[in-house]
């Protein structure tokens, strides 16, 4: 009779995730494991494709490519984002929820939309060329379709990710701590250095990683803001299978993309847990 | 506080939300490509939008879509949550990881599997298509946001009322349901605009008939013709703007006009 019970018990978990998990394996695991499986049978059996993808020096350019962007939006989002933070978590009460507002209304606008803003304001005659005249620029920069322009788009569409996670992590920051640092005679710079940088790095940690990974795989802002021929990753992968219909390479590329960026979530894992990543 | 930094914060918040406040009179102007500062204003691009089924049938689309998509959600996520959240069971850790695992993988990487998957079950370029790939997509999200939820249930409501002699779905249908409902809210919420937003797998797979609202804009950015863009982008921003400030507004008002009444109402 106990047993039973216990049996049952034991099984209601199961019973309650198998939907889902038979959802998963058909819909996300399968054909997940169909690309790994093109890009070794694709357009013939062999690792032809990685060879390409690792050694060709175009693939090289733009792997190499997509990781520099990568690390530059994340200096610039922390460098961006600590400030802002560091400013919310020592303001009034109402000033830092109305500062959190106005970020969270940018993290609910879609993409898209935060990507097209970019094309109004970079224009050839748009707002910030329409500045650059008032100083008697006539002929302002090509900015669009720059390197510069998705650079600084990613910036400003992940940026949000970055202030959240390092704001909720400096809230919580006892301030007795930094006043029993003061008292010890810590100032300036070395109180920072010493206390509160330490104090927010798990903040800086989730945020970056966050942020860079993100990034690795951007599709749309670099495709519709950044120069053709300085591609990131996911845009070359994108234009295998839209424009040659090259499965074999670009599900080469896609697998070495998505292993990369598993790594780097692994990693975090260990350390922090992925669920805490998000949140 | 010094000066530095607030001039800094200020910058920074400028430069989060001035580049979304400028597509709004941009969306007003008369011009059919992007000038600054507009010519003129006037509403012709909004009535354009909404008597254009080029735009009007993506828009239907994402909205059918993202609803579909939040059911079937909704359906499969709840009961998983309830179970790696209050039972223990071996295996655990790993349907964790199992449930975060489309929210690791870079979408571009989803796109070719399913334009390859779907094309071989004869579904590629259709709206269950799109449906099925954005369930895998919205899963992490919706799990997280409710389990964050079912968290904080306290479960000694539970046990009062299995031991005022309810059975375990009446429990389920009159205390546990009824406490949950604003994080299923929320999550489902989730869900919805996971679906509605999402892109890059939408670009590969939507095709013609069944294309949503971020493929039909990103078509049209990338031919860079159509000065409705705008306009679009004007409502999607303007949705999110209202649907943040508007509880605010309210509150504002309710306390203005119980300013009003205080006087005459006594406290008690």
């Amino acid at each position: 009779m106990t047993a039973s019970i216990r049996d049952k018990q034991n099984l209601t978990p199961w019973l309650l995730l198998l939907p889902l998990a038979a959802y998963l394996l058909i819909f996300f695991f399968v054909p997940l494991a169909q690309v790994a499986i093109m890009s070794v049978t694709e357009p013939q059996p062999g690792l032809g494709n990685y060879e390409r993808v690792l050694t060709s020096p175009l693939y090289r350019k733009v792997f190499i490519n997509t990781f520099s962007t990568a690390l530059l939006v994340t200096v610039c989002c922390l460098l961006v984002g600590y400030p802002l933070a560091y400013l919310m978590a020592h303001t009034t009460k109402k000033r830092a929820m109305l500062i959190l507002m106005l970020i969270t209304m940018s993290f609910w606008t879609s993409f898209l939309v935060r990507t097209y803003s970019w094309m109004v304001l970079l224009g050839r005659n748009g707002p910030v060329a329409w500045i650059f005249l008032q100083f008697g620029w006539d002929e302002p920069p090509q900015m669009l379709f720059t390197r510069f322009a998705s650079t600084l788009a990613m910036v400003h569409i992940l940026a949000p990710y970055m202030i959240m996670n390092i704001y909720s992590v400096m809230q919580k920051i006892d301030p007795s701590l930094v006043r029993s640092a003061e008292s010890m005679g810590a100032r300036g710079r070395s109180l920072f250095r010493h206390v509160y940088l330490p104090l927010t790095a798990p903040g800086i940690a989730n945020g970056s990683v966050l942020v860079f990974v993100i990034c690795l795989g951007f599709y749309v802002t670099p495709v519709l803001l950044g120069s053709p021929r300085e591609q990131m990753a996911a845009g070359l992968i994108g234009r295998q299978i839209e424009e040659f219909l090259a499965f074999g390479p670009g599900s080469a590329m896609a697998i070495v993309l998505l292993v990369i960026t598993l790594v780097i979530l692994a990693i975090y894992h260990r350390r922090f847990g992925l669920d805490k990543l998000y949140g | 506080m010094n000066q530095t930094m607030k001039i800094i914060g200020v910058l920074v918040v400028l430069f989060i939300i001035a580049p979304l406040v400028i597509v709004v009179p941009m969306s007003l102007s008369t011009s059919p490509s992007l000038q600054f500062p507009p010519p003129g204003y006037w509403f012709g691009y909004y009535v354009q939008y909404f008597q254009d089924p080029s735009w009007l049938r993506p828009m239907w689309n994402s909205i059918v879509i993202a609803l579909a998509n939040t059911v079937l959600t909704m359906l499969l996520v709840v009961p998983a949550t309830f179970a790696l959240v209050r039972h223990k069971f071996w295996g655990k850790s790993l349907a964790n990881i199992m449930m975060l695992m489309p929210m690791a993988v870079p979408h571009i990487v989803m796109a070719i599997g399913y334009y390859n998957y779907f094309g071989q079950m004869g579904i590629v370029f259709s709206k269950l298509g799109v449906v099925l790939a954005h369930t895998s997509l919205s899963v992490p999200i919706t799990f997280l946001v409710l389990s964050a939820n079912l968290k904080g249930f306290d479960q000694t409501l539970e046990r009062a009322a299995r031991s005022l002699g309810a059975t375990p779905a009446q429990t389920f249908r009159h205390v546990t349901l009824p406490i949950l409902k604003p994080g299923l809210m929320v999550s489902a919420l989730f869900a919805f605009i996971q679906s509605f937003d999402e892109t890059v797998v939408a670009i590969f797979i939507s095709g013609r008939d069944a294309e949503t609202l971020p493929r039909k804009m990103f078509d049209s950015i990338r031919q860079e013709a159509d000065p409705v863009i705008a306009v679009i982008s004007s409502l999607l921003f303007l949705i999110v703007f209202a649907a943040l400030f508007a509880p605010l507004a309210l509150r504002g008002i309710k306390r203005l006009s119980g300013r009003a009444t205080s006087p005459s109402t006594t406290r008690s």
